[in-house]
């Protein structure tokens, strides 16, 4: 009986666990057989090693192999096995040196005339890899950019069977070098803000939240631009950080996203449509769960446009990963954890027409009043508690479209005051261990932190009732980035009185006894 | 001795039912220790004659030396009528026709809280209402009851749930000061739930019963307590009540000790509007919704101006952004915060600051789809002799109309 065996990867959500791929070839009729609670595609596996085998000039080994996959216990998917199974296979009938498979990752998929094809998630697989102590990772050589993007494991490509058995023999190898799909240019996919025309108020929402880090909910009759403001948000954001920008390319990785660009340092950006399923938001599927749509949007921008036509069971998901920043998806089989950190943005009409309340417009909506209301009160208590600034966007008015005003200031003017209002936070929240104003909860708020001056027009404001006890937290925390923006160091009356002109509307959302 | 006659009073509180006409009878006839002695006599000898009436009864059994013992547990005092702490306001029940039953001044207080109760009551309104009370009505009597704290009025009501619990809660939340009456002995204060709130009153103002330490509230109780609620302050407020309601009692009250009642209206389908909109149909009650309304009400005629516009000194105060937008909103209509912000030249942060802090003073408001537009207070010359003149207003300004001020017109109801 010949053994030989090699190493390869399993995710578990974003967790990378050791497999250890095990080849034994023994007496017996002509079979192989693979266990260790693999999916179909792991099944098949064996069908595609041994036309690829046969297709690069070797052998299937004529009698019986069994192929286990251990831990055997832990569910196995994805195609990313064929590699390591053909190359303990080769290893065990002797093609190839046993010593060479030795700290050694293998990950890819065969095609049946022995071409290596890419997979998903190799730069979570490759850092997990790294972190277990493993020299060398063989990965498919369209993915060996994305590989490389991780520090301290070398990194070999291989672009067929017969390279693989070459690199595992030592053997030179040309290889016909196709230029991997150039980089995508990310700049030139990005948005301007100097494309919106008017709108400073929205301009304005758009940059508070994008300097604290405030989730921001839009109103607004249909056409108004909605979707082109929310579109400019990632533009004016910071780059991400290293750690993050690896913690966001390693989840685009595993959703099957080339990362031959080299790392994801722009913050991403998400829009599932309103008919999204609630695996397709949140992360989902059989067996172990694929990250959704707020894992897409982690570090970056996740916009619900037409919020209130989401299901409520979808929008409520979004509940625990706006609290916790991170999403568990428990399955029979295991439970994936995702992280989901994103910044929400909600774009919605008044009602179902889309024109209630609409200055000047005031005819056009027929809605029943009923509808208007059970319209509205889509978003459920705990969501909209959450979203710190909410925006009401009016048609352009008749000044702005007649004058000829200055040409509005660019993405790039915007993100700088961005950039400075965050490394303020950062300077001031450090410390709390917070870097950004909207997560900075309340007791730090009110315990910690200086008090505004003007906070009494707050408290006058609750009293009143144009403001809900639960809003003096977010107006405190906005005023704290408008702040931030302006360069005080503590808020003033106006940086408070700002920020409550931003909440205005929020006494709607009280219902009536 | 003025000693003796606390002591019997005492004794007879312990004794006798709050609001017995019999009492209010017998005091009109002798004085207190006179009474106290003749049914501590017959207590004495009640043995042997097995005498019914329910005051010898209990005099054979009170332990005045507990009561006293709980006085100083708790830090109490016992006022009656001639002390400098004694309420002017209560001698109004003497005349006062009985009301189910129940008649007559009190026979003495127990008082807790640091301020003295006469100086308290002196400028007061009290607020009743249903305990079973809407978010709406809990509502309205905070905020009623937190602008009267903030002009200096104390608020006084019964330290139940619902509205009682709500105006206490509001006088407190401006650092006002207010008055819980309670129908059993201050040692125990009812309901339990609001044990927190009562306390923060005893701390702000003042717990008052006529009720001796260890009593427990009965029905008759509340609506004995409910006299005393009435004839303290000048006048009360009625916030939500259905058609039976021991609110009603209050107001019943009210009307025989001649201080004015008044009512608030709310939605008519609500039960809880049954009797407020009953006694505006009837006369028997005023309509009020403002602060301002209420104290125009209670004070000496002419002390309070209503709705008396200050924009002629809240001009003065504003800063030159502040100005610039006041200038650019109109008076009808409604502009969006965009073209405020184009007109006044300001950027979009100084801006929104100033149209919150215009809207604040009340020069400016947000429309319910989110225009702006002028305040309800207006920018015009003021006929009232204690304003300043007009300042002078901005060449380019508003032409001014020689017309009365306009009135507080109320905000825009909120959808």
């Amino acid at each position: 009986m010949r053994l030989a065996r090699a190493w390869s990867i399993a995710l578990v959500g974003m967790e990378a666990t050791l497999v250890e791929v095990e080849v034994s070839i023994g007496g017996g009729l002509p079979n192989t057989m693979i266990v260790g609670l693999g999916d179909t595609a792991v099944k098949e596996a064996s069908q595609r090693c041994r036309s690829a085998v046969a297709a690069a000039g070797f052998a299937w080994p004529p009698s019986s192999v069994t192929v286990n996959l251990t831990p055997a216990d832990m569910p196995k998917s994805g195609s990313h096995y064929d590699l390591p199974l053909v190359a303990a296979t080769m290893a065990a009938s002797g093609v190839v040196p046993r010593r060479a498979l030795e700290a050694t990752l293998f990950l890819g998929e065969l095609g049946l005339d022995g071409r290596v094809r890419s997979v998903r998630g190799v730069l979570p697989a490759v850092l997990g890899a790294s972190r277990s102590g493993f020299e060398r990772a063989v990965v498919p050589l369209g993915q060996i950019r994305e590989a490389q993007l991780v520090e301290g494991i070398g990194v070999v490509g291989v672009e067929s069977l017969g390279h693989l058995v070459a690199v595992l023999k030592g053997e030179p190898y040309d290889v016909d070098v196709v230029d991997p799909a150039a980089g995508s240019d990310e700049v030139a996919g990005s948005k301007d803000l100097a494309d919106v025309v008017g709108q400073p108020e929205a301009r304005w929402a758009l940059e508070v939240a994008a300097a604290g880090g405030h989730h921001l909910s839009m109103v607004g009759p249909p056409g108004v631009g909605k979707t082109l403001l929310a579109e400019r948000l990632p533009g004016i954001l910071p780059d991400l950080a290293v750690d993050e920008a690896l913690e966001v390319s390693a989840i685009h990785s595993m959703l099957g996203a080339s990362l031959e660009g080299g790392l994801i340092r722009r913050p991403p950006y998400a829009d599932p449509h309103h008919s999204a399923s609630l695996p397709a938001l949140v992360g989902g599927g059989p067996h172990l769960a694929r990250p959704g749509a707020v894992s897409r949007a982690h570090r970056g921008v996740l916009f619900l446009d037409e919020a209130s036509e989401f299901s409520p069971a979808a929008l409520e998901a979004l509940r625990t990963p706006l609290e916790k920043g991170v999403i568990v998806l428990a399955r029979s089989q295991g439970a994936a954890a995702y992280p989901a950190r994103f910044q929400l943005v909600l774009a919605s009409n008044p009602c179902p027409c889309g024109w209630y309340n609409v200055a000047g417009f005031a005819s056009r909506c027929r809605c029943q009043p009923y509808a208007i209301k059970r319209y509205s009160s889509r978003l459920s208590g705990p969501i909209i508690d959450r979203i710190d600034i909410q925006l009401r966007l009016q048609p352009l008015s008749k000044s702005h479209l007649r004058g000829n005003h200055p040409t509005e200031e660019t993405s790039a003017v915007v993100a700088q005051r961005v950039l400075e209002a965050r490394s303020r936070q950062r300077h001031r929240l450090d410390r709390h261990g917070f870097s950004r104003n909207a997560e900075v909860p309340g007791s730090l708020l009110h315990r910690d932190l200086p008090n505004p001056t003007g906070v009494e027009d707050v408290d006058a404001a609750v009293r009143r009732g144009v403001l809900s006890s639960r809003g003096v937290d977010k107006v405190l925390r906005l005023a704290w980035t408008i702040a931030d923006l302006m360069g005080h160091g503590v808020p003033d009356r106006g940086d408070v009185h700002t920020a409550l002109a931003m909440r205005q509307g929020e006494t709607e959302e009280v219902n009536c006894a | 001795m003025p000693d003796e006659e606390r002591e019997a009073r005492r004794a007879l509180a312990c004794v006798v039912e709050a609001g017995e006409p019999r009492l209010a009878s017998a005091l009109g006839k002798a004085e207190p220790q006179v009474i106290w002695e003749r049914v501590a006599a017959m207590a004495g000898r009640r043995l042997e004659d097995g005498s019914h009436d329910p005051w010898v009864r209990r005099a054979s059994a009170i332990d005045l030396d507990a009561v006293r013992a709980g006085e100083v547990a708790h830090g109490l005092r016992f006022i009656i009528p001639g002390d400098d702490e004694w309420p002017a306001g209560l001698s109004a029940l003497e005349g006062c026709p009985a009301v189910q039953g129940i008649a007559g001044a009190p026979i003495g207080l127990w008082v807790r809280g640091p301020r003295p109760l006469a100086a308290l009551s002196e400028v007061s309104v009290s607020i009743v209402g249903s305990r079973a009370a809407t978010s709406y009505g809990e509502r309205v009597a905070s905020s009623l009851a937190g602008g009267l704290a903030e002009a200096g009025v104390c608020v006084i009501s019964g330290g139940a749930y619902g509205i009682d619990a709500a105006a206490h809660r509001g006088a407190l939340g401006e650092k006002g000061t207010t008055v819980a009456m309670l129908a059993c002995g201050l040692d125990d204060p009812y309901p339990k739930l609001n044990v927190g709130l009562l306390e923060s009153v005893a701390r702000a103002g003042a717990l008052v019963s006529e009720y001796p330490p260890g009593a427990h509230p009965t029905r008759p109780r509340f609506l004995a307590r409910n006299r005393l609620i009435a004839a303290l302050s000048q006048g009360t407020v009625l916030v939500e009540a259905a058609a039976r309601s021991g609110a009603r009692n209050t107001v019943s009250w009210a009307t025989g000790c001649g201080r004015p009642v008044m009512a608030v209206p709310g939605p008519i389908g609500n039960a809880t509007s049954y009797t407020p909109h009953r006694l505006i149909r009837e006369g028997e009650a005023v309509l009020v919704s403002s602060v301002d309304e209420v104290r125009e009400l209670i004070a000496p005629l002419g002390t309070v101006a209503l709705g008396r516009p200050r924009a002629g000194r809240l001009l003065d105060t504003l800063t030159d952004d502040q100005r610039s937008v006041y200038e650019a909103l109109p008076a009808r209509g409604g502009r969006t915060v965009d073209d405020l912000a184009m007109r006044a030249g300001l950027r979009m942060p100084l801006c929104l600051a100033a149209l919150s802090i215009l809207g604040d003073a009340g020069l400016a408001t947000c429309r319910s789809d989110g225009r702006w537009r002028l305040g309800s207070v207006s920018d015009q010359p003021v006929l009232i002799p204690d304003v300043a003149t007009p300042p002078a207003l901005q060449p380019g300004s508003r032409p001014t109309e020689p017309t009365m001020a306009r009135s507080v017109a109320q905000k825009e109801p909120q959808r």
